[in-house]
This record gives C-alpha cells, structure tokens and sequence, in this order.
C-alpha cells in the first residue's frame, strides 16, 4: 500500500503546540507511508488540490489527515480522495486538534501524542477496504403519528409536495391539544378559527388518509420500505354511514362519561362527538359508560341513527400500510399535578388546570364561554394563575422547563379581564419568560394594559377558607415578604410530560427518548429533526417543549425531510454495515439477538443456519462484531483486525 | 513507534463516535485542559468494544484503558451501550482474577455536550493511574510456582454406580435404537482409566459400551455436528445443563434428541490420577468402590481414596437431577447446588493482584497450544472457526509467547461468560494440568453476582446475561466521578 500522510497546521492552532514537521518526519517512517507533509491548511482549496496532486504523483492509494475532529471534515475529505478516483474509504484522519493541540501546552507531550494518533491512523488505513454503498428503491409514501398541530402541518406539506400520506391519530379527532385551547398568543386569533381549516383540508385532501381513533402497533422494515400495521381501535359505530348528525348525543341516556375533550370540567354522554368542529366528526361509544355494552339494556342510540351506523359488535381491526418513512408528531400530555399536596392534591374543584380553564374560556366548551367556577356556576371574581406547577421542579425530576406556560398564562389572563371587567388576576411566577417575537411584550400588556398582578414567587399552600372561596398563601421573593390572596379561582400552569405511551412507541420506531420520554433528535443543534433511525423524523413536542409557531415550523422541516428524503428514487445505503463470513458463522442466533435494530436474521446456507445482515437496516453499531465469538459477523470499516491493529499500535508487546 | 515520553503512561481510550468522542471534541474546543496520556481510538459505539479489546491492551502493556459511550437510554443506536455496561461491568470483575489491577480499567458515559465532564474524567482517570505503579511486563515477571490442591470435603460423598445401571442402560438403548441414527456414549479406552467417547450406531455395539465414574468426556460437545439425526445421548445431570446451553442457541433440536438421564455420584480425576501413577506401562486392574479405588499397574496395587480424587467441578454438587430427560435411569437426589469455590479458585483467591499474574505467568508457560481445553468444552461451539487460529479476524498470532497463551485462555473464558455450565473438561483434558477452570469458576461466580443469581444450562427459554440488558441495572453500581 502506498499512504500519503498530511499534518495539517490550522494555522496556528494545531501548529502553535505541535511540532508539525517533526510529526510529519516521524509518519514518513511509518509502515506503508510513502509521502509525508505538512500543509497549512488542508481543508482549504489549495490544501485539498494538494492533497488530489499527491495522490496522483505519488500513486497513493490511502491518505491520513492530520487535523481537526473526523466528526467536522471526514465527508471533506472523503470527498477530495473521491475526486482523485480513491474509495472514499480508503481515508483516514487523526484528531491532533480537538485531541491534541488545544487541550495542552506542551509541545514536546503534544508532537509525540500528534505522531502516535498519526500512527494509529496509519494501522487503520493499512487495513481499510474500498467500500460500496448499494441502492435501494423507495416506497413513497409517509406515515405520520399524531395529528396534533405539528402532524398536520407535516401531513398537509407531505400531501402538497405530492407525497401520499397516512395520518394515524390515537383519539376520535385530530386537532391535538391546539383544537382545545380558546385563543393563542400573542396575537389573541382564535385557535379553532385557524386551526379549523388546517383540519379541514387534511379530511379533503385527497392524498391523505386518515386513521382516527387508532394506534400503531407494530413497525418493521426500514428507510423506504417500512411495514407499519394499524390497530383501529372499535368505535361502535359503522363511520362509513355515521353522517356527524349528533342525534345519538342528544338522545343517549348515560350522560356521565368523562369528558377527555373537555378536560374533565363536564360530564358527556357516553356516545359522543367530541366538539363540533371535530375531524372526522363521527360518534365514538365509550365503552366503560355505554349502557348496552356494559350489559345492560339499552341501545337508544342504535333506535335514533337515522343511518344505522350503530355496531355493538366491533370489534378491534387491523390495517398494514407500507411507507417510507415516518414522521413522529406525537405531542404531550399534561403532568399530573394532583401530586402536589400544596394544592390540594386535585380535591378543591376551583384549582383547575390551565388546559381546563381553556375549556372554560372556549365558545365551544361545556360553559358556552363564559367563565363560571366548577363549584357553584359563580362568575369569579380574583383569580390566581400558578406557574411552573410540575416545571423546573427537580423533586419530582422535573427540571425541565415546559417553555410556553408564562406565555399562555398572560395570556389567560388578559381573556379573563375581557371576560369579566371587573375581576382581577394575580400571576406567581418564578421568571418570565417570553423570548418570542411579541412575547415580551405581550407579557408587558398583561401586567400594563390588564392590571394583572404578577408576583416573583411560588406558592406554598392553598386551602379553602370557609366562605366558598380559596386562600392561596404565597412568597413574594421580590419584596421578601409573605402574601395571601383570596381567590375565587385557582388556575394551575401544569408542565408537560411525554405523551402516553412515548417509550413504547419509540421502541417501536427504534428511536431514542430521554429520561423524560421525550424523543432524541440525532443532533441536539444540527439534527432537530432527524432521528439516529434514517428515515424516521420528529415534529413537535414529542422531541420537546414547544409552543405552536416552532411545532408547525418543526412539522414543516419534517415535511421537508421527508420530501427530500423521497426526491430520489432510490436511496444509497451506507455501506459501514456488519457482513457475515459465511465459512465462520456456526448461526448460534447471539448476533441476532441483540442487534438493536433487528437487522439479522437467519437464512439457510447448503443446509446450515446462518446470520443474514439484512444491508438496509444495519446502522453499523458493531455490537454484533463484539458479541460473536468466531468473529465471523464483522462491521466494515471497524472489523476487529483494524481495532487490534490500533490496539497494537498503542501497546506493542 | 517513537518512545513514550517519560512522564506519561500508557493510557488507551475507547470513545463511542456519537457521544463522546463528541464530547472529547467539546472539551479540546473550549480549550479544556487535559493530561496527555490517553490516546483515543474511535469506534461506533460502546457496544462495539469486545471487552478483549481491553485485555489485550492491559496484557501488552497499557497502564489503563478507559472506555466512554453514550449516557443509558440516550445510546445513538438506541441499546448498544446497555450491552456495552454488562459486558464492561462483568470485565471489571474478571480482571483481578487474572491478576490485573481493576482501578486500569473504567468504563463511564459522557455525552457530546459534556466537554467539561470529559475532561474531569480524563484527569481523574490520569491521575489515578499515575497513582499506581507502571503495569507490570506479564512476560518478564518472576513466575509464582505453587502446589495447586487443597482438600475440600464434597458436599455429597463419592459412590461407584449401582452395579445393575449399565445393564438398565443397555435395555433401554436397545429399545430406542431403531428409531435413532446414533447413540452417544463410552467406551474404556487404552485402558480402564481411560474412557474415551463411543457413537453406538447398532446392537452389537451395545457390548462395548461402559459406564463408569472415569467416564467423564463431555458427549454434548458432539452433538451441533449431528444436527438433524436423530440422536441418543447419555447425560449426567452436569451435562444435561450443556445441552440446555445448546438448545438456547439452537445449535440442537430437542425433538431430534432422546436423553438417558443417569444418576452421578462424582467423577474421578483422571489427570490427578496420571499424575499420581507416574509413568505405567500396563494397568491391570482398576476398581471402584465407595472407600477405595484401587489401581493395579505394572503388577503393583495401589489404593486411593476416591473422595480425595473427585474432579473439583463435582465437590459442590448438591443434585444430579437432569434438567431434561427422556429416559430416566436409578434414582436422583434432588436439591440446591449451592456452588462451593473450586480449590484452584480457592488457590487464587489467597492471592494478592501480583501474585496472581506471577501464578499465571508460571502455568501458563507450560501451556503447549494443543487446544484440548478448547475441542473438549461442550459450549466451545465453533469448532473449526475458533478465532484462536483465524488470520482474518487476526485475534492471536502464532507466536509462542506466554502472553499469547495466557491471552487465549481469556479469550476461551469471556466467550464462555454466561454460557459455562462449568463441567471442568477444559482442565481435566488439558495434558499438561494448567489451572484454567478457576478463570470459568470465577466469571460463573461474578455472573451469578452481577445477574441475579443466573446460572448457564438452567432453562432452555432464558435469554443469557449478555445478550441482554436492564435499563436500570438491579447490581450494576457505576462509578461516580466526583
């Protein structure tokens, strides 16, 4: 083999600690190496034409680079070993900068570390293939999980750009937690106005199939050819003839079903249409509430359907739809603040959440609008607004911020004054924090415009004081004294937490999640939107709290991944994967077992079982290099000889 | 190589691509200062660090090895690093057994963004090696030579065969025969002590078989090389766990099996025996009673004590019940296998960190390379594929040094972590009677330590340590870096 080595100078940031010629001296000795320099800058133009020129004079065929971190210029200089007609592959680089020459003094320590990376760098390349990625065709179509606000800017992007889309929502609408709220800021538009017709095109468009009311329970396959199959949960209700008409809710005799639209402030009926803008707009029997299915007599609703969509007897039906990728946009639940015993542990009916008192403030909620308290049906009079309930609350391993809780409460509380003129509103916060554009001052017309009384603080207690009213005892930080507020009603800014079920999916999706389920972007500044599963995207607050304009921007960039990812026809696979050494291989399944991704499966050689990499699905972790014990399984371009021989370089016997 | 500076040791770092090399990367941009010792090597994720990676290093010469992933649950391939922490974890513990100071090695997590941490860890790691003395050279260390037995009473006394249990056998294989394509059992060898491993394939085979405590080769080691044929085996309960091993990897099919179960009340250890005997030219006569065995060579009688001469792997058995059986012969004693520590691990327990590489040091230079340890484990399923002769993957070179050796019982020990059901045929057919069943005994002992009392050949069903993981690991304390 004949290497060209390259320590690169970065100017003086490598060369102002390290001894470049000399390292370069050193590398010309090393085994293989036929050409050592040392150039100022090598991923500049002229030090990448040099690096093409030297290939060429000196009929190299391996090349190491000196410099910077592989994670910052590897693909440069891949790419630059293309143009001169190497394999890609058939480079590599050794970090004597972030590794070396920036984190130290010593020039003498640093030239000899510099040389020895250098070395390894060589031992590797000495035993490096030309690697080749195959292409793969791809199945053109997104599925898109959850249908909040940063699902369905996804699904309509998807859908406009040409690509078919599958939106699966786990409740009977789509619309998230956005088609709940009253009003949104800054601006004060009406959610359900804007929202609305969003929601709309996604029933109309004619790419878009939508599957309400159901779950995905199995995914398999991988980039551009993902098999995802689809439980459709039973609804009772046949919703090819269900016409929306709500007959069945009028007449329905079990009227105390849990409300979920309605955050638990109303009781509905047990067949129900959750609001009336919902998409689709068609019945769901809930279960546990519904006379007939609880094995009592009934079946009014089944008598009044004009259609005759009514089916006691569904039952749970599956569908697979073939995509290829998928889109994660699946939103947040809210953290259940009844832990808290200081605010009562959810026993005083007038400390409500935020979500609820949207509800309550919504034309569309059980309330019409108007504010009344859940207790007694009493306009309230002074109202206080609890922030960071369940945010940046390490105790109960929340320390995370929900990000847009300061800016729905100030807004909250403008609603409440134009509501009703004469109430006032009182706001504990710890900081306020509005870095949107027209946040801060939105916030300022809160406290300026509305007499809101913002008080720096957290609140310690709240108890009824016997006169149908709440005392909410508090700190005042910023005046350093104790303050007790008489309140009429108690609304709680409850911090969010990963939905329902977050992990389990993410396992499903193979996708990372933190310590709090949200989902892991591949990179936490440059990656937002990608997943380490290729072809697997987040949009939303799945991946972290957010607020709507960064949802629908985030369900927009995933769109726009997607439709990248599908501007091509076929798709080159990466070709750092594990390959099996059939002659090795003795099909003991360890592999199998533990490749994350299941990408290894069994096949039959001759009539002996054997481990099978499937090519497209390897991510290229090498756990299976690790786990067999022949060695047969071996991940390309990290095989064991080229990390012994690393080894061997740094510790010779 | 240019000579290592002076004042630096010899530090070898594992990093995981995605997490923290990254983080190393954050460090050396916020000009994070750090020691100069550690040299990185790249791989893409923890998971991908064979923990031999890291004996190798220490055994040639590395002061200390650190590896580093991405922190559990935020692993870039979703598991890898939950693996990485079991296999990492069960290294840390095998380590002093072989005689290396666990503190060489560490394993930690550090995330792309953790450029601060990164370098607190390097520190510490630095300096904590710099507090110990440079690793010692394994290969120019003064041999520690030292009698190998102590005495251990059994926990079940030693007891020939029922007289009648061969005869029971024979019927019973004559039986099933025609529905089988071979029956694995014995036969003596080149004299009575030395029983060697028969393939039965018709009835007048039957005369040649035996049965007797000196019977002791491993016959599930034959068995993936018949898979399927329909296949009869004799097993004693030891045995029956290998062939649960097998069953776990699907290197077997138990409807392709018929077991004879037979009761066991020890076997002898036959090296021991050679040993005592001395060169013979004919052994006469060879009799095995519940008190004495007596053995007639060269026309002299000697007498031993069977007890004394049972193979350690049996001292701790409690129950001879086989976990599978198809045709149980004679009666079995039910209970608890507690294991006792096996005298040559005994032996090295007693023994400080650099007495015991100087212990090994010494064996291991008798060591001749014929690999009967290997060919006669039954979980050695490779076979023909062992890595130990493989130029490509290039794990051992042919060189006959004794850290090659002694690198190739490691090897031969971690592939068997989780997999040994710790029958001892490694040590009884190894010709030149190198302790290596205390490497097993020892990494059986820590597995059962570190998870939850697992015990290889137990339940065909169950999914071995390492190929598995707990997000939160009950027994797995990390080591805080403060």
């Amino acid at each position: 083999m004949r290497i060209g080595v390259f320590i690169c100078h970065c100017g003086s940031n490598i060369a102002g600690t390290v001894d470049c010629a000399r390292v370069a001296s050193l590398a010309a000795g090393y085994p293989d190496v036929v050409y050592a320099t040392y150039p100022m800058y090598t991923c500049a133009e002229p030090g990448q034409a040099a690096i093409e020129q030297a290939i060429h004079e000196h009929r190299l065929d391996g090349v190491v680079v000196a410099s910077c971190s592989p994670r910052m210029h590897e693909p440069t200089f891949r790419k630059t070993v293309e143009r001169a007609g190497l394999n890609p592959y058939m480079f590599e680089m050794a970090n004597i900068r972030e590794h070396v020459s920036w984190i130290g003094r010593d020039i003498e320590a640093n030239t000899h570390k510099a040389a020895e990376l250098v070395l390894l760098a060589v031992e590797k390349l000495r035993r490096n293939r030309p690697l080749y990625s195959r292409e793969f065709p791809v199945t053109r179509r997104v599925l898109i999980i959850g249908g909040g606000v940063a699902g369905i800017q996804a699904a309509l992007d998807c859908a406009e750009g040409g690509i078919p889309v599958v939106l699966v929502e786990r409740e009977a609408t789509i619309g998230g937690k956005m088609a709940k709220l009253d009003k949104t800021f800054p601006t004060v538009d009406c959610s359900a106005c804007i929202l609305g017709p969003k929601m709309v095109d996604v029933a109309q468009h004619p790419l878009i199939t939508l599957y309400a009311h159901a779950e995905v329970e199995e995914i398999s396959g991988y980039v551009g050819n993902f098999s995802v199959k689809i439980r459709k949960r039973a609804t009772y209700v046949d919703w090819s003839k269900c016409t929306g008409c709500g007959t069945c809710m009028e007449k329905c005799p079990s009227k105390k079903a849990t409300d979920r639209f309605n955050e638990g402030i109303a009781t509905t009926t047990a067949i129900t249409i959750a609001f009336p803008q919902a998409i689709p707009k068609k019945a769901v029997i809930a279960k546990d509430f519904c006379r007939q299915l609880s094995g009592k007599k009934c079946g009014v609703c089944a008598k009044v359907c004009p259609t005759g969509a009514i089916d006691y007897d569904m039952q749970d039906t599956f569908v697979t739809e073939n995509v290829g990728s998928i889109v994660a946009a699946t939103g947040y639940d809210l953290m259940d603040w009844t832990v808290y015993g200081q605010y009562g542990h959810g026993r005083y009916p007038d400390v409500i959440s935020s979500l609820a008192y949207e509800r309550l403030m919504n034309a569309s909620g059980p309330t019409e609008g108007h504010i009344l308290r859940p207790s007694d049906g009493r306009e309230p009079k002074s109202i206080v607004f609890v922030q960071c309930v369940g945010s940046r609350d390490p105790s109960l391993n929340r320390p995370y911020c929900s990000g847009f809780c300061c800016m729905y409460t100030a807004k909250q509380a403008i609603l409440t004054k134009d509501h009703i003129p004469d109430s006032q509103s009182y706001v504990f916060y710890m900081d306020i924090r509005a870095p949107g554009k027209m946040y801060d001052e939105f916030t300022r017309r809160a406290q300026e415009e509305y007499g809101t009384q913002y008080i720096r603080g957290r609140v310690s207690q709240i108890f009824p004081n016997g006169k149908g009213q709440l005392t909410v005892m508090g700190m005042d930080t910023l005046l350093g004294k104790p303050v007790e507020i008489t309140a009429d009603l108690v609304v709680l800014a409850v911090g969010i937490e990963a939905s329902r079920g977050a992990r389990e999916l993410a396992e499903k999706l193979r996708i990372s999640y933190d310590a709090y389920g949200f989902f892991m972007e591949s990179h936490v500044k440059l990656k937002p939107v990608e997943t380490n599963t290729a072809g697997v995207f987040l949009a939303g607050v799945c991946q972290g709290a957010k607020d709507i304009p960064a949802s629908v921007a985030q369900g927009s960039a995933a769109a726009a991944k997607v439709l990248t990812l599908f501007a091509r026809d076929c798709l080159a696979s990466n070709p750092q994967i594990a390959h099996v050494d059939n002659k090795r291989c003795v099909g003991c399944g360890k592999c199998v077992r533990c490749c994350p991704f299941g990408a290894i499966s069994t096949c039959t050689v001759r009539g002996e079982e054997k481990a099978e990499v499937i090519e497209t699905m390897c991510q290229g972790c090498g756990l299976c290099t690790a786990t067999c014990p022949q060695g047969a399984i071996q991940l390309a371009h990290a095989t064991d000889d080229q990390i012994l021989a690393e080894v061997d370089a740094l510790c010779q016997i | 190589m240019p000579d290592i500076a002076k004042t630096e040791r010899r530090i070898v770092g594992f990093l995981c691509n995605w997490c923290s090399y990254g983080g190393a990367d954050t460090a050396g941009v916020a000009r994070a200062n750090q020691p100069t010792d550690l040299r990185i090597i790249r791989v893409p994720c923890s998971g991908r660090v064979n923990p031999l990676f890291v004996v190798r290093a220490l055994l040639h010469g590395a002061d200390g090895v650190l590896v580093s992933g991405c922190h559990p649950r935020d692993c870039h391939y979703s598991t890898g690093n939950f693996y990485a922490r079991r296999r990492l974890e069960l290294l840390k513990h095998f380590l002093p057994i072989l005689g290396i100071d666990p503190a060489r090695f560490a394993y930690t997590w550090v995330s792309a963004s953790e450029g601060q941490r990164w370098q607190h860890v390097v520190t510490r790691f630095t300096e904590e090696i710099h507090a110990l003395e440079p690793a010692p050279h394994f290969e120019e260390l003064e041999p520690l030579y030292l009698s190998q037995r102590q005495s251990t009473e059994p926990k079940r006394p030693f007891m020939p065969q029922p007289p009648d249990l061969l005869a029971k056998l024979k019927e019973e294989i004559r039986t099933h025969l025609p529905e089988l394509d071979c029956v694995l059992g014995w036969q003596k060898g080149r004299d009575a002590l030395h029983a060697v491993p028969f393939f039965l394939r018709q009835e007048e085979d039957l005369e040649r078989l035996s049965l007797d405590a000196t019977c002791h080769n491993s016959l599930v080691r034959y068995l993936p090389e018949y898979k399927g044929k329909k296949v009869g085996i004799i097993v004693r309960g030891c045995e029956s766990r290998a062939l649960v091993e097998l069953l776990q990897e699907g290197l077997i099919a138990r409807e392709d099996l018929h077991i004879f179960a037979i009761p066991c009340h020890g076997l002898l250890d036959v090296a021991r025996l050679e040993e005592e005997l001395g060169r013979y030219q004919h052994l006469e006569n060879l009799v095995i009673e519940q008190d004495s065995l007596r053995i007639t060579v060269d026309g002299k009688e000697r007498s031993f004590s069977p007890q004394a001469f049972l193979r350690s792997t049996c001292l701790g058995c409690a129950s001879d019940e086989p976990v599978l059986a198809d045709t149980c012969l004679g009666s079995f004693t039910a209970g608890e296998s507690t294991p006792v520590t096996a005298p040559e691990l005994a032996l090295l327990d007693g023994l400080n960190l650099t007495e015991r590489l100087r212990f090994w040091r010494g064996v291991m230079d008798r060591c001749i390379r014929c690999y009967s340890c290997r060919n006669s484990c039954p979980m050695c399923v490779c076979h023909d594929h062992c890595i130990a002769e493989s130029r490509q993957p290039h794990w051992q070179s042919a060189e006959h040094s004794v850290t090659e050796k002694f690198f190739f019982q490691i090897i031969h020990a971690l592939h068997l972590a989780g997999r040994c059901t710790g029958c001892g045929e490694c040590q009884t057919n190894c010709p030149v009677g190198i302790p290596i069943f205390a490497l097993r005994a020892h990494l059986n002992r820590v597995i059962a330590e570190l998870f939850s009392g697992y015990q290889a050949g137990r339940d065909a069903q169950a999914v071995p340590p390492l190929l598995s993981y707990m997000v939160d690991e009950a027994n797995i304390q990390e080591r805080e870096w403060q």
